[in-house]
């Protein structure tokens, strides 16, 4: 995971607790053979027997599934079950209007991606410039942010049902009632709309934490000289954040692809006319729901080359944001 | 900034409505899920006449929430207790011994953050299904585990970093074995890490309902987070009810928000700083 330019926010509890043992340590070095470094072999394996767990997990149930989906993206279903087929599923997924409407909606969510990031962007900034009341608003926009996709997406399902609250409340000051979720035109807005009320905290939490090492000099130099909100913001803010802004983007953009399940699940399960689907609810459909695993490892390898797509767009962005440092 | 004054308080207007609407939408779930049925037909949005518990009890007795909550203390404890245990281990290994194959082992690791589950999921559940760990608690644990294991090598590995070596090396000289420094120096000095690790995976885990629904199908196995999904048919047409069930799904949550916020925020800000 990628990385800001922001000191670490949780430091190690300083020597304090280990100065005995350091002492005792020093006294002794005369008296005792010294033993640091390892000689024996169990000491020598042992970096390897504390690392073997972790590596060996995500070896098995990462890695290697990774490259068994891809093989398995290019064999048949159902009746051609093992039997390689070529580029078949890939063909499939062009075709099918589900999946390009997943596609569309991946395309959507690079479009409404800036939206998503400058919301808490601004929060962030004017929490920095101290705004009447700025430390409650810290901790209250955080708060959707623990919250799962689930319950945020029961609690949307309440408030905008065509019955429910909102439309009530709509009705009362002669705004005719909205089908917030029954609209093709506009349920995966509402969707994503619900995903950001859900997120903004985190990212807002993100760009707190890069503000911290802002040189708080130049925004007094920027006040001295009279400089307006958005010249500070222009000039001295995105300037100096620029990796922050990077690393949300991307990050921003991987919650986006990976973590709106719950919230299709909930609200619309990729309804009204299939409007709603994104590739992450194309998958888990194919393989769970329409028993098309290998179809359903074809649209996975998509997602997989999405992702790489954001990843190496990081790796560069962070280096353009270093140089610019 | 003579008009910053001013325009700061002009701010202050739009962002307390936003914190309103940030908030508000789970007050409201909490009024419905003190309402009558009959009362929430009438006005949706009137304060309750009383805190009435009828509809939390139904959700937690008769919809089986009580259930389902066992079920996810027990998975997300002994997964959040594995991640820590081996994050921890590799984390000290990776950052503070000096051994062949570390630093390709170490992007081994960092490999798994760019393999969300959404793209393994076919092959790992046919591998959960020849393994028979499809369905039980060791199945979703490991599979938990596999998914978070990553960015908990990572933070471990960056907080270790952060230790001097020379009081591992004095620990050494005392005598301690590897092991040994592990168990006396290198997890008694990671509290900090571990609890913000911690209890971030315990959020993750908890929030969960993906891998939850394609690792535990049969009903009884629910967590609580799929229970959600499944009051949601069962009591489309008693919503004082569904909004209870998704109060106590949520409330555990709440709790640990209230208390550890701190902590949560550090977790999340030392993510995306580290390394």
């Amino acid at each position: 995971m990628p990385m800001g330019n922001a000191q670490p926010s949780v430091r190690p509890a300083q020597a304090g607790r280990t100065d005995g043992a350091v002492a005792s340590g020093a006294a002794r070095r005369g008296g005792r053979s010294r033993r640091a470094g390892g000689g024996s072999r169990t000491e020598r394996l042992a970096p390897y027997v504390l690392v073997a767990p972790a590596i060996l997990i995500i070896v098995l149930l990462r890695l290697y599934p990774l490259l068994l989906g891809v093989n398995f993206s290019f064999t048949g279903d159902g009746a051609r079950n093992g039997t390689p087929v070529g580029l078949d599923n890939y063909l499939e997924l062009v075709d099918d209007p589900l999946f390009r409407t997943a596609l569309g909606n991946v395309g959507l969510l690079v479009l409404l991606l800036p939206v998503a990031v400058a919301i808490p962007g601004l929060l962030a900034t004017f929490i920095y410039l101290r705004v009447p009341g700025h430390r409650v608003y810290r901790s209250v926009y955080f708060f959707p942010a623990v919250l799962s996709p689930v319950i945020v997406g029961a609690i949307f399902n309440l408030l905008l049902a065509f019955d429910g609250p909102l439309n009530a409340a709509l009705g009362s000051v002669g705004i005719g009632s909205v089908d917030w979720l029954g609209n093709p035109d506009i349920a995966m807005f509402v969707v994503v709309g619900v995903h950001i009320w859900a997120t903004f905290g985190m990212a807002l939490v993100v760009f707190l934490a890069g503000f911290a090492t802002l040189d708080s000099a130049l925004l007094d130099a920027a006040r001295v000289d009279g400089a307006s909100l958005f010249q500070v913001i222009r000039h001295v803010i995105v300037p100096g954040l620029s990796r922050t802004i990077a690393f949300v983007f991307v990050t921003t953009m991987v919650g986006m692809l990976t973590s709106m399940f719950g919230l299709l699940y909930v609200m619309t399960s990729g309804g009204p006319e299939g409007s709603t689907y994104l590739p992450e609810y194309y998958i888990w459909i194919q393989q769970g729901q329409m028993n098309r695993p290998a179809l359903a490892s074809a649209a996975s390898t998509a997602l997989f080359v999405i992702m790489l797509v954001v990843g190496l767009l990081q790796v560069q962005l962070l280096r353009r944001a270093g140089r610019e440092d | 900034m003579p008009g910053m004054r001013l325009s700061r308080w002009l701010l202050a207007v739009p962002m307390s409505l936003l914190a309103l609407a940030t908030i508000y939408p789970l007050l409201f779930t909490a009024n419905v899920a003190m309402k009558t049925r009959r009362d929430y037909i009438l006005d949706r949005f009137s304060l309750t006449d009383a805190l009435r518990w009828d509809n939390i009890s139904t959700a937690w007795n008769s919809a089986g929430m009580s259930r389902y909550f066992v079920n996810s203390l027990l998975v997300v404890a002994l997964s959040v207790v594995l991640l820590l245990l081996l994050g921890s281990m590799a984390g000290f290994a990776l950052s503070q011994l000096r051994f062949r194959g570390s630093s390709a082992l170490f992007l081994g690791c960092l490999a798994g953050l760019f393999v969300p589950f959404q793209v393994v999921m076919v092959p790992l559940a046919r591998i959960m299904a020849d393994t028979a760990l499809i369905d039980t608690y060791p199945g979703l644990i490991l599979v938990y585990v596999a998914q978070f294991l990553p960015f908990t090598v990572f933070l471990m590995t960056s907080y270790y970093k952060m230790i001097p070596s020379e009081i591992i090396d004095a620990a050494r000289i005392d005598g301690n074995s590897v092991y040994g420094v592990y168990r006396r120096i290198m997890l008694p000095l990671g509290t900090p890490a571990l609890l913000s690790v911690g209890i971030l995976n315990t959020l993750f885990c908890w929030n969960d309902v993906l891998m939850a629904l394609v690792m535990m199908p049969s009903a009884e196995h629910r967590t609580l987070m799929v229970g959600v999904t499944s009051l949601r048919g069962q009591y489309s047409d008693d919503i004082p009810t569904f909004a209870s069930g998704v109060l106590i799904a949520a409330i555990p949550v709440l709790v640990v928000y209230l208390f550890l916020q701190r902590q949560i925020a550090d977790g999340v800000a030392a993510g995306s700083t580290k390394g």
